[in-house]
């Protein structure tokens, strides 16, 4: 077995008065794809903001290569290598394509040597070279998730934290995101994504939890939750 | 267009110092003037410009720059005394800083305003504690250092907004303009960039407000932390155009000039003319003034 990466553990976040996360526990392998499936409002996303230090949370512990990462600031957690693409791509609309992905690089590990990572984006997506020029919000959905994508991966991760990432795009757009995930999961990095898109996310996962109202309901390898009997009829209509 | 404002900045520069030796007082007043707004203006875009968080209470930072200045001229020498009117400013902005810039959006722009206004009541009712209603200020240098000095700001303040758009700090500043959460995912130390910013536009002011102050001779809360003060930064800053930093040179140059213009003959109108063009300004001519020098030029 590969080494964890990531464990998560008693994690509990709230906003405000209303508590999302209840005792929160799992693990992510390095060099695997790790799949959070669940209804809206089940606690993916917030699961992924806490990760990323957009939240802070009320307990829990979140080990990051053998090192607690809670009290992190962001900028300190992208510089350590865990990046996330956030829902809704968020790229920056008045920019051009290349000036998002250079800010991509803006963390200190990342800067020297971004040139190579941008020519290394724009080999994996060539349409993004071919855009280059262009504001990012003129771009279509899959191209916007496409720069997104190749934004985190200017950062250099090792732990590439992808929510919905499929979210609004056509379904041959989703065909292809889930494509470039395998990809880049066969190229090393390791991956934790959160989708509502649950018979794909679960066919690629090498294992999968999932989440019902802040808790961990299920989990198991990607094959065991596509069988199992409350997903099957709670999220694949069977 | 590089080099052409390149040259129209050294023009500007060098005319300034210049005009000095000429002892001609009027020309001497309008340049003290104008490298005043410049310096201002210029100084506001260097957090305002860049992440769009638009502070309207920079008053706040001129009038604690002409305080401090004022109560250490004849105590300390003059040069120390304008340098820690811009220390004051500076720090007093991070101080402030981390939580103010918490609030985003109109929220901001409102408590920029409270917050001039609160200093400026508070060290009204420091001086009548005092006794005071208004000082008196001896020993000021003579009206050409005064010049000088107040040039060298307007420089100092265009330099030091090229070099934050023009850095590493300037790009993390734009992409917390464009989008604050997707900076903050992609690495940028949001709030450390932030209050840096806010600090930078905030000590050259201080220094500013000395030099205005020692020039009246005369110091006034009221006067030193006027709201019209925050306004005129504000409009000459947007109707220059906020994307260059060619836009608060020609916002300052336009306004100075135009308000010469207007006071010899209808200084009634100076006000309503302000807003009018302001209105007209962000309704007709998005990029200000600097956009249509690009469009006249051919560009952009």
């Amino acid at each position: 077995m590969t080494d964890t990466l990531l464990t998560v553990h008693g994690l509990n976040t709230g906003y405000g008065a209303v508590q999302v996360l209840f005792d929160v526990a799992f693990g992510v392998r390095a060099g695997t794809v790790t799949t959070l499936v669940g209804a809206n409002g089940a606690g993916k996303s917030t699961i992924m903001k806490t990760l990323a230090g957009l939240v802070a949370p009320r307990a829990g512990s979140l080990l990051y290569d053998g090192r607690e990462i809670v009290g992190l600031a962001s900028h300190e957690r992208v510089d350590a290598g865990l990046c996330l693409i956030p829902e809704g791509r968020l790229v920056f609309p008045g920019m051009t394509v290349e000036q998002n992905l250079r800010l991509g690089a803006v963390s200190p590990k990342a800067r020297s040597g971004h040139e190579e990572m941008l020519a290394e984006v724009y080999r994996r997506f060539p349409r993004l070279q071919e855009r280059r020029r262009q504001l990012a919000g003129l771009m279509s959905g899959g191209e916007q998730q496409m720069l997104a994508l190749g934004r985190g991966l200017m950062a250099r991760p090792r732990l590439i934290l992808m929510d919905e990432p499929t979210l609004g795009l056509a379904p041959v757009m989703v065909k292809q995101v889930f494509e470039i995930i395998r990809e880049l999961r066969d190229a090393g990095f390791t991956i934790l994504l959160a989708e509502q898109n649950a018979r794909v996310a679960l066919e690629l996962a090498d294992h999968a939890y999932l989440l019902e109202n802040g808790r961990v309901g299920l989990s198991g390898t990607g094959q065991d939750l596509l069988e199992a009997p409350e997903v099957r009829r709670a999220y694949l209509g069977m | 267009m590089k080099a052409l404002d390149i040259i129209f900045g050294l023009a500007l520069a060098i005319g300034g110092l210049l005009v000095p030796l000429s002892g001609d007082a009027y020309l001497m007043g309008l340049v003290f003037q104008l490298a005043m707004w410049i310096a201002l203006a210029q100084s506001w875009s260097m957090l305002s410009s860049t992440t769009g968080y638009l502070s309207l209470g920079h008053a706040v930072f001129y009038g604690i720059g002409a305080y401090v200045c004022v109560l250490l001229t004849g105590v300390v020498p003059f040069g120390v005394a304008l340098a820690a009117g811009a220390a004051a400013s500076a720090v007093f902005a991070g101080l402030i800083g981390l939580p103010v810039l918490r609030v985003q959006g109109p929220y901001f722009v409102i408590l920029t305003y409270g917050l001039a206004e609160l200093v400026r009541n508070v060290v009204m009712r420091i001086e009548s504690a005092l006794g005071s209603f208004g000082r008196m200020i001896f020993m000021v240098p003579s009206f050409e250092v005064l010049v000088w000095c107040m040039v060298a700001l307007g420089i100092l303040a265009t330099l030091g907004a090229a070099a934050v758009r023009h850095s590493a700090l300037g790009a993390g500043l734009a992409a917390i303009r464009e989008n604050e959460v997707a900076a903050e995912t992609v690495g940028v130390p949001v709030a450390r960039l932030k209050l840096l910013a806010f600090v930078a536009s905030a000590t050259i002011p201080g220094a500013v407000g000395g030099l205005a102050l020692l020039r009246t001779g005369y110091f006034e809360p009221a006067q030193a932390f006027d709201p019209v003060i925050s306004f005129t930064i504000v409009t000459m800053a947007l109707v220059g155009g906020t994307e260059t930093v060619r836009g608060p040179v020609l916002g300052a140059l336009g306004f100075t000039l135009l308000s010469e213009a207007l006071w010899s003959s209808l200084p009634q109108l100076y006000m309503i003319v302000l807003g009018l063009t302001l209105i007209a300004f962000i309704l007709f001519v998005p990029r200000g003034l600097s956009g249509l020098a690009d469009r006249a030029l051919g560009r952009g």
